[in-house]
């Protein structure tokens, strides 16, 4: 009698780390940004690249400005100057542009307005 | 009867100082409605009161409970300061955005009016090659 009751509770302690163990969630992948050329005077090749430049600098900055910097900047870098950038939620705008340098694009909810002029 | 006047004397003046109130009270208000700030600036004065003066001109047209066009104020300024000073100028109107721009040396101008902000700033125009 007493022998059995040391096996059964030998067994339910072997039971009990098992149910305890702690499952690792899976890590939830990012969803891509959903990318709508509003308007556009410019070359394919580099509408794409002003869209991975804006993705790059919206993960690297918070600030509606230093986006707009970062991409204004790159372009100014690879494409000469000047360029001008605009980046927000809320903005209309009116602006002369030089032939085939003007991209108006949607990142999720933000606009951003990548010209050249001047 | 010299009592009686006293008490129309006194009710008069109570009845102006109302009135003189109310006029301040609407003035505030006139004022308050289209409050200017300028917030970064180069630029002549007598352009940024151009600007200033056209903004506020076109907010006073709509009419009462309308949304403002925000492409439609950056058109207007755009293209009166195009044909008064010279191509070529740019408009951002808006509630919500940031901006990194060169711009002209004295052709800049960023301010709010109301809630709403506007950037207006020159560049050079390149002549085009023969």
């Amino acid at each position: 009698m007493s022998e059995e009751a040391k096996k059964n509770f030998a067994g339910a302690l072997t039971a009990r780390p098992n149910s305890d163990e702690p499952k690792p969630a899976p890590v939830p992948a990012v969803p891509p940004k959903k990318v709508i050329i509003k308007s556009a005077d410019m070359i394919p090749d580099m509408q794409k690249e002003a869209v991975d430049i804006a993705v790059a600098a919206f993960e690297k900055y918070n600030v509606e400005k230093d986006v707009a910097e970062q991409i204004k900047k790159e372009f100014d870098k690879r494409h000469g100057p000047t360029w001008h950038c605009i980046v927000g939620r809320n903005f209309g705008s009116y602006v002369t542009h030089e032939t085939n340098h003007f991209v108006y694009f949607y990142l999720d909810q933000k606009a951003v307005l990548l010209f050249k002029s001047g | 009867m010299e009592e009686a006047e006293k008490e129309l004397e006194r009710r008069s003046k109570f009845l102006n100082s109302l009135i003189q109130k109310k006029k301040k009270g609407i003035e505030q208000h006139e004022h308050e409605s289209f409050k200017v700030h300028v917030r970064a600036c180069d630029m002549p004065l007598p352009l940024q009161n151009r600007a200033l003066q056209c903004a506020r001109l076109h907010l006073e047209s709509m009419p009462p409970g309308n949304k403002l066009d925000n492409k439609r104020l950056a058109l207007a300024l755009k293209k009166e300061f195009d044909s008064s000073y010279g191509p070529a100028w740019h408009c951002i109107v808006g509630t919500s955005f940031g901006s990194y721009v060169t711009h002209s040396v004295g052709g800049f101008l960023y301010f709010s009016i109301d809630k709403v902000y506007i950037l207006l700033f020159k560049t050079a125009v390149e002549p085009l090659d023969h």
